[in-house]
C-alpha cells in the first residue's frame, strides 16, 4: 500500500454545494484531475484535511458558445475533452497548442482547465519527498525559513509551470470566479501574483469555475514550449502570442509567458509596436522587451540562463510563424 | 515415412517463454507476491552527507504500538560488498554515514502508517564531517577520508601501459588531446526495489524473494550479514522488472529485509519508493576523460593515452571493476599499437555507483569515438575510412592479452554505410541536420568469476520424467532480457524438440543449480554453453535408449526430435515418448548436468594489466545516427538510428533486435537527457520527471542489422547482444550534432541548455560584433 | 481510518468494498481486488505503469482516489483476455516482443487498448501520442509501436 495521510473526501454535485463545503472546512482543498494535488499530497507538500472532488459538478464540465461569439469553458473540462473541440483549432490555436503540450495524453484525460490554471508553483527544493525536504531544512514555500534558490531574501521563487494560462491571457481570456460572495470575473492575469509561495490571488474559499474567451475575430495565435522531452515535462519556458494585422501593420498583440516567474507574465509595452509594419525588425523589438520583465531563477534542473534565452527565441520564432501564417 | 518438417529452434524469432504471463498480468513480481500476514518494512535514511554516528535512539519507536521490530547498525556488524576485496558497507550504517539516503535504521510494523510514525520517532545523534560531492574535491589535500584505509579518498589508482606510447605519439603526424565530461546516470528499471523476507523462527531459516540479477551473490551476503549457514537460506527470484546492472550486487534493502524478518520473527515486505530506488543507485559514475590519440596522416592509429577519473560515491561496490574495465576496453576493438591508461576511482559523499549496462566502457568509448571523428575531420578523412584502416584481424591477441576469435565489425561498417546513405548524404544534409558514426564492443561474460571457487562458470540441469516433459533448471536470472527463452531454444535445438516439451525453472536456490547471475552479458555465452552440453548429454541417453529399443547401435540412431529411427532404414522409427519410457527403465527420472568453464587461455595473461577485461568473445557494433538540432530551443532530436551488431549468431533474432534496440535507446537517453545531479549530496531528480528517461514521442526508429561472425566458442556461435551497442550511440549522436552545427560538445548529456550555450559561443566567435548571433 | 462503501465495476463484475477515502485506485485494485497486474513504477504520475481504463479512457490509477471511480467501469490488464485467450493487443505485445521485462506492459496494453477503441486504425504518430505517458526502459519503444500496429492490423 502506498502511504497517504488521512483526509475526508467529499463529492458535491453543484458549485454552491462545493463552496459551502469549503466554507465549513477551512482545511479543505479542491480536487479535479489530481495530477497535481494527489502527487503533492503523496509528497507531503499538500496536507488537506478534506478533499473536495469537483469532477461530479456538471455545470463546470461544459463548453458553451457565448452570445458575443466567445467561448465559455468550464473549469472541470478535461484537457482531452478540450482538445476534441473544433473551435480550438479554428479560433483559439494558442489554447489548443498549449493544451496539447501539457504532460502526456493519459494525464490530459483527467487534468482540467481549472487545475492547470491553479497548478501549484514548482521548484526543485519543493517538489520532493518529506525525507528530502526535511534533510534540507525544508524551504520558504513549505515549513521552512529559507528559500534555497535565493537564500538571502524572504521571497519564494518557485516557478509557475502551467501551459494554459499564457495562452488564455494572450487570447484575452477572463476567469469566472465563484466564491462565498457570489461570482465575479477578472482578466485571467489578475488572479496571479509573482510570489512562489502565494501565486494565486483567489480569496479564501474561492474557486475558478470557468474561463471565458472573447470572440476570436481575426486574431492569430499560437503557443510554443521549451522542454527537454517531447512529452510529460513541464515547460522550462513557454510563450503564447495572439496578434492581429491588416496584412502589413500590427493592429493588436498580446504576449504572455510561462515558466519564467512565479506567475504567468503578460508582457507590457507591446502597444509601442501597434501600427508598425510586421517583420523581422518587429520581432527583435518584441524580444528586446522580455528580459526586464522576466526573472527565471535556479528553481529548475535546467539552469535559468537557458530559460531566459529560450523564452526569447520562442517568442521570436512564434511571432515569425504567426505573421507568416496565411 | 518422410522426415518430419523440423523447424529449427535456434535462429527462430521466438516470443518469450514467459511472455504470456507478462502480457496477461499474471506475472508476479516481488511486490505482487502473496504478503498476507507480512509486516511492513521501512528504512530510515540519513539526512546527512557525512557524519559520525554517535547514537541512534530507537526507544520511542520500539514503544509505539504496532511496531514489531526496530533495528540499527548494532544489529549487523558484518560488512558486505560485491567484491571480496572491497567489502566496506554495512546494511545499516555503523559509526559513520557517508551519503544522504544511507540506511540508518529500519522498522517492521503492522501497517504503513505505523511504520512511518515509527521512523519519525527514531533519533540519530551525529557529529557532521566535511562532505565531498565531486572527485576533485575529495582528492584535495587535507580532505577527510571517507574510509580510513583509503587515503586521499582514492578507492583505486591504476597505471597500465601496453606498447611504447611515447614512441607511438612521436611517430604520429597528428596528436590531439581533449577532455570529456560525462554526467552520472542511473538505471531506472521500471520496477522499484522490493523484497519479501520470511523468517521461520522454529527452524531458523529464511526465505527471501528479491528483485536481484544475482540471486547467488545475494544468498552469500545474506548468510554473511545474518551470520547464518548458507543452507538455512533460500533465495527466490520472481519476475524482475529490469535491472540493467543496478541489481548485480547485493543491495542494502535485501539484507535489511532479512534482518528485520529475523528480528520480528516473521515475514516482512519491503517496497522501496522510486526515490529510495534512486538513492540505492549503483549507476554509471560521473566520468572525466582526458584522452590523447596519435594518428598518421592517412588515419592509422599510432598510440593512445587515456586518463579517467570517476566520482564513485560512498562505497566500493563494483568500483574497482568499473575503473579497470574503463581502461582495458580501450583495446580489442581497433588495432592500437600502444595504450597507456591512468585510472582514478574516487570516494565521494554521494550514493554509491556500480555496474550499469555497458559497464566501464561507455564514457571512455564515447570520448574515443568523438576524438577519432574530430581528428578525421581535421585530416579530411572519412570517418568510415579511419575506422576501416584500424580494424583488427581475428583471430588475434591484443597488447593487453585479450583474445579476439570473431570480429564482425567490418560487415557492421559496410551495412551502416550503405543503409544510411552515407556517401551520398553526408555533408549534403539541410541546415540543422547531421549524420554521425561510431563503433563499440563488449565482453560476452567476464572470463574471471567474482569468486575464485574452482567451480564451473555455469551449470544447467535437465530433468526428464515419465510425462515426456523436459525441465530446464537454471540459476540464470531472467530479468526481462529473455535468457530463459534462449536456454529453451538451445536445449530444444539439440534435442529436436519444440517449446511444448520444455519448461524453464529459473532461480530458486533450493531447486536450481547455482549461477553467478545476469551481468557482464555472460548468460547466453556461458549458461548457453552449459545448456548445450546438458542437452547433448541428455540426447546421448535418449539415443542409447532408442538403440536398445530398435536393436541398433547408438551411432546409427537418427534423432528427429519427436521420432528416433535407424538412419537410412525404411522403418518409421519410434516416438519420443517410447524412447523416454525405454530410457526410464531401471533408472527412473533422468537428470543430466551440463557445465561450462572458460578455458585458462582466455582468462588473461600474467603481465601487469593483462587479466583485466578478458572474455572468450567480444561483440561488435557500428551505429549511425541522423539528428536535427533545433536552433530555437537547442533541442537535439534523433530522427533515425541504424545499428549493426555482431552477436556471433542470433539464437533468437527477435530477441537480439529487442536487446540491441533497448541498449541503443538507453544510450540515447544518456546522450540527450539523462543525468543525476546533487545539491549538497541530495539528488535533485530522484524520480522519472527530472531524471529524464526518453518518452516514446521523441524516441527514434532504430533499425537493426544482425551480423553473424560465428564465434568458435559461443553456443551455435553466439556472443552477447545486450550491452555492446549502447556505447556506440553516444558518440554517434555527438558526431552527428557536430555534423549538423559545426561545434563539438564535450559534455554529456547534450541537453538543450548545453547545446544552446555551444550555439551562442559559436555565434559569438563567428561574429564578434553581433553578440546576439544565431541563437 | 473510517471506510465507506465503494461500488463500481471492475473487469465487468460489480464490486462493493469498504474503502478508506485516501485509498488510491491502484491500491484498491492491487490490495483489495487482488489484481496485481496493474503496476506501480514511480511515486506518482510519472511513468504510466499503473494505467487502467475508466469508462474506456486511460487513467493513471496511482494518482486517482478509488472513491472518485464510484459507479464507473474500471478495466485492468486482467480483464483483456476473452475466454482465457489473449486480446489482439496482448497478442501483439507478446508476439512482437513489445514486452521485455514486462513491468510497463500492463500499463502500455491498457493505454493501447484505449487508443484502439477510439481509433481502430491509428497512425504511428497517434500511437506515440497515446503512449506518451508510458515509460518503458527495455524496448526503446520500437517493438511496442510494432505491437500496437500488429494489433490494429489484426482487428476485423
Amino acid at each position: 500500500m502506498e502511504y497517504l495521510p488521512e483526509f475526508d473526501l467529499l463529492r458535491p454535485n453543484t458549485v454552491d454545494e462545493a463552496l459551502s463545503l469549503r466554507r465549513e472546512r477551512p482545511d479543505a482543498r479542491f480536487l479535479a484531475g489530481g495530477t497535481d494535488l494527489i502527487v503533492n499530497i503523496r509528497r507531503g507538500i499538500a496536507e488537506p484535511g478534506t478533499v473536495i472532488d469537483l469532477t461530479g459538478i456538471a455545470e463546470i464540465r461544459r463548453i458553451a458558445r457565448q452570445d458575443d461569439g466567445g467561448l465559455k469553458i468550464g473549469a472541470a473540462v478535461t484537457l482531452a475533452e478540450l482538445l476534441e473541440r473544433p473551435e480550438l483549432t479554428d479560433e483559439y490555436q494558442a489554447l489548443r497548442e498549449a493544451a496539447a503540450e501539457v504532460a502526456a495524453s493519459s494525464h490530459r484525460e483527467v487534468a482540467t482547465v481549472g487545475g492547470n490554471l491553479c497548478l501549484d508553483t514548482r521548484c526543485l527544493y519543493y517538489n520532493q519527498s518529506e525525507w528530502w525536504r526535511s534533510a534540507n531544512a525544508y524551504c520558504l514555500k513549505h515549513r521552512g525559513e529559507v528559500c534555497h534558490v535565493a537564500p538571502s531574501g524572504k521571497h519564494c521563487f518557485a516557478a509557475f509551470s502551467g501551459d494554459l494560462a499564457p495562452a488564455i491571457m494572450a487570447l484575452g481570456g477572463t476567469a469566472e470566479i465563484a466564491g462565498p460572495d457570489g461570482r465575479r470575473t477578472a482578466p485571467l492575469g489578475e488572479i496571479y501574483q509573482d510570489d512562489g509561495a502565494a501565486h494565486l490571488r483567489l480569496a479564501d474559499g474561492e474557486m475558478i469555475s470557468a474561463v471565458q474567451l472573447p470572440a476570436a475575430g481575426t486574431w492569430q495565435s499560437g503557443y510554443a514550449k521549451a522542454r527537454v522531452r517531447a512529452a510529460i515535462d513541464f515547460p522550462l519556458a513557454g510563450t503564447a502570442i495572439a496578434l492581429r494585422t491588416d496584412g502589413r501593420a500590427l493592429e493588436d498583440i498580446r504576449v504572455a509567458l510561462t515558466g519564467t516567474n512565479s506567475c504567468p507574465i503578460l508582457i507590457a509595452g507591446t502597444d509601442r509596436l501597434l501600427g508598425e509594419a510586421v517583420g523581422e525588425e518587429m520581432a527583435e523589438q518584441l524580444v528586446a522587451m522580455l528580459p526586464k520583465q522576466i526573472q527565471p531563477m535556479s528553481s529548475t534542473f535546467t539552469p535559468p540562463g537557458y530559460r531566459r534565452k529560450v523564452v526569447a527565441n520562442l517568442a521570436r520564432s512564434l511571432f515569425q510563424r504567426l505573421i507568416e501564417a496565411p | 515415412m518422410s522426415t518430419p518438417d523440423k523447424k529449427p529452434m535456434v535462429g527462430r524469432r521466438a516470443p518469450l517463454v514467459d511472455g504470456v504471463e507478462k502480457v496477461s498480468g499474471r506475472a508476479k513480481y516481488t511486490a505482487d507476491l502473496d504478503h498476507r500476514g507480512a509486516l511492513v518494512g521501512r528504512i530510515l535514511r540519513s539526512p546527512h552527507s557525512h557524519a559520525e554516528l554517535l547514537s541512534v535512539d530507537v526507544s520511542k519507536a520500539r514503544a509505539l504500538p504496532g511496531v514489531i521490530a526496530v533495528i540499527t547498525g548494532d544489529d549487523c556488524d558484518k560488512p558486505y560488498g560485491i567484491l571480496p576485496i572491497a567489502q566496506n558497507e554495512y546494511p545499516l550504517a555503523r559509526e559513520r554515514v557517508r551519503y544522504r539516503g544511507e540506511p540508518v535504521a529500519a522498522v517492521a510494523a503492522v501497517d504503513e502508517k505505523t511504520a512511518e510514525e515509527a521512523l519519525r520517532l527514531i533519533r540519530p545523534e551525529v557529529r557532521e564531517l566535511p562532505a565531498y560531492y565531486e572527485a576533485g574535491k575529495a582528492r584535495q589535500p587535507g580532505a577527510v577520508d571517507l574510509h580510513d584505509d583509503r587515503p586521499g579518498n582514492l578507492e583505486r589508482e591504476i597505471h597500465h601501459e601496453f606498447g611504447e606510447v611515447d614512441a607511438g605519439l612521436s611517430a604520429a603526424d597528428v596528436v590531439r588531446e581533449e577532455t570529456y565530461d560525462c554526467a552520472e546516470v542511473t538505471h531506472v528499471h521500471m520496477e522499484p526495489h522490493a523484497a519479501l523476507a520470511d523468517y521461520d523462527a522454529e527452524r531458523d531459516r529464511i526465505t527471501l524473494h528479491s528483485v536481484t540479477q544475482v540471486p547467488f551473490y545475494v544468498h552469500l551476503r545474506v548468510a554473511q550479514c545474518l551470520d547464518m549457514d548458507e543452507s538455512r537460506i533460500r533465495v527466490i527470484k520472481p519476475f524482475i522488472g529490469g535491472g540493467f546492472g543496478a541489481r548485480t550486487e547485493t543491495l542494502n534493502f535485501e539484507i535489511v529485509a532479512c534482518l528485520l524478518a529475523r528480528a520480528a520473527k516473521g515475514k516482512v515486505r519491503m517496497k522501496l519508493s522510486r526515490e529510495e530506488t534512486a538513492l540505492t543507485h549503483r549507476g554509471r559514475p560521473r566520468t572525466r576523460i582526458k584522452l590523447k590519440i596519435g594518428m598518421t596522416r592517412e588515419g592509422k592509429l599510432t598510440a593512445c593515452a587515456c586518463e579517467v577519473e570517476q566520482t564513485g560515491g560512498a562505497y566500493g561496490g563494483y568500483g574497482i571493476v568499473t575503473i579497470l574495465y574503463a581502461g582495458a576496453l580501450l583495446n580489442a576493438i581497433y588495432d592500437i599499437p600502444a595504450v597507456r591508461y591512468d585510472g582514478y576511482r574516487v570516494y565521494t559523499n554521494t550514493p554509491a555507483c556500480g555496474a550499469m549496462r555497458g559497464h566501464g566502457t561507455v564514457d571512455v568509448r564515447h570520448a574515443f569515438e568523438c576524438l577519432l571523428d574530430t581528428m578525421a575531420t581535421e585530416l579530411g578523412l572519412d570517418p568510415f575510412q579511419v575506422r576501416r584502416l584500424n580494424l583488427l584481424e581475428a583471430p588475434t591477441r591484443t597488447i593487453n592479452d585479450l583474445v579476439v576469435e570473431s570480429y564482425g565489425l567490418p560487415e557492421c561498417l559496410d551495412w551502416i554505410e550503405a543503409v544510411s546513405g552515407w556517401k551520398a548524404r553526408k555533408g549534403g544534409l539541410p541546415p540543422g541536420k547531421g549524420l554521425g558514426l561510431a563503433c563499440s564492443h563488449y565482453v560476452s561474460g567476464a572470463a574471471k568469476p567474482v569468486h575464485w571457487t574452482g567451480e564451473p562458470h555455469a551449470v544447467v540441469n535437465l530433468k526428464l520424467d515419465f510425462d515426456g516433459g523436459i525441465t530446464i533448471l537454471t540459476g540464470a536470472a531472467d530479468i526481462g532480457q529473455g535468457s530463459s527463452t534462449i536456454l529453451a531454444q538451445v536445449v530444444g535445438e539439440v534435442l529436436g524438440l519444440d517449446f511444448d516439451r520444455l519448461t524453464v525453472i529459473a532461480n530458486d536456490s533450493r531447486i536450481t543449480p547455482k549461477d553467478n547471475g545476469s551481468y557482464s552479458s555472460r548468460v547466453t555465452f556461458m549458461v548457453g554453453n552449459a545448456a548445450l552440453q546438458a542437452a547433448e548429454r541428455l540426447k546421448a541417453v535418449l539415443v542409447a535408449a532408442a538403440a536398445r529399443k530398435l536393436e541398433a547401435e547408438p551411432e546409427d540412431i537418427e534423432c528427429l526430435g519427436e521420432t528416433y529411427r535407424v538412419a537410412g532404414g525404411q522403418d518409421s522409427g519410434i516416438s519420443f515418448k517410447d524412447v523416454v519410457s525405454e530410457a526410464l527403465v531401471d533408472t527412473g527420472t533422468i537428470t543430466v548436468k551440463g557445465t561450462f568453464t572458460v578455458p585458462r587461455e582466455y582468462q588473461g595473461g600474467k603481465f601487469r594489466g593483462a587479466g583485466v577485461g578478458p572474455s572468450m568473445a567480444y561483440s561488435y557494433s557500428a551505429t549511425a545516427a541522423e539528428v536535427t538540432v533545433d536552433e530555437v530551443t537547442g533541442r537535439v532530436t534523433v530522427d533515425k538510428v541504424w545499428v549493426a551488431h555482431d552477436c556471433g549468431f542470433a539464437i533468437n533474432p527477435l530477441s537480439v533486435e529487442g536487446q540491441v534496440q533497448g541498449a541503443v535507446w538507453m544510450g540515447l537517453g544518456q546522450a540527450l537527457s539523462e543525468e543525476t545531479r546533487y545539491v549538497a549530496g541530495l539528488p535533485v531528480g530522484p524520480n522519472i520527471l527530472d531524471y529524464r528517461v526518453p518518452t516514446i514521442v521523441e524516441s527514434p526508429d532504430i533499425e537493426v542489422k544482425i551480423v553473424e561472425s560465428l564465434d568458435p566458442g559461443g553456443p551455435f556461435g553466439a556472443k552477447e547482444a545486450s550491452e555492446g551497442a549502447l556505447s556506440s550511440i553516444l558518440p554517434a549522436i555527438a558526431n552527428a550534432v557536430h555534423d549538423a552545427m559545426g561545434v563539438r560538445l564535450t559534455e554529456t548529456p547534450l541537453t538543450p541548455d548545453r547545446v544552446m550555450a555551444a550555439l551562442v559561443k559559436q555565434a559569438r566567435s563567428a561574429k564578434p560584433a553581433d553578440a546576439r548571433g544565431a541563437a | 481510518m473510517a471506510k465507506s462503501i465503494l461500488r463500481l465495476t471492475v473487469n465487468g463484475s460489480g464490486r462493493e468494498d469498504a474503502v478508506p477515502a485516501n485509498m488510491l485506485l491502484v491500491d484498491y485494485l492491487r490490495e483489495v481486488a487482488g489484481l496485481t497486474g496493474t503496476k506501480i513504477g514511480c511515486d506518482g504520475g510519472e511513468c504510466g505503469a499503473c494505467t487502467v481504463l475508466v469508462d474506456g479512457r486511460p487513467r493513471l490509477s496511482c494518482i486517482s482516489l478509488a472513491h472518485t471511480c464510484a459507479g464507473r467501469q474500471v478495466e485492468t490488464v486482467e480483464g483483456c483476455a476473452t475466454d482465457g485467450r489473449l486480446s489482439l493487443v496482448q497478442k501483439g505485445f507478446h508476439e512482437k516482443l513489445g514486452s521485455q521485462c514486462g513491468y510497463c506492459t500492463p500499463g502500455m496494453i491498457m493505454a493501447a487498448s484505449g487508443l484502439l477503441r477510439r481509433n481502430p486504425r491509428p497512425s504511428e504518430a497517434e500511437i506515440r501520442e497515446a503512449l506518451s505517458g508510458n515509460i518503458c526502459r527495455c524496448t526503446g519503444y520500437v517493438k511496442i509501436i510494432e505491437a500496437v500496429q500488429a494489433a490494429a492490423e489484426g482487428a476485423p
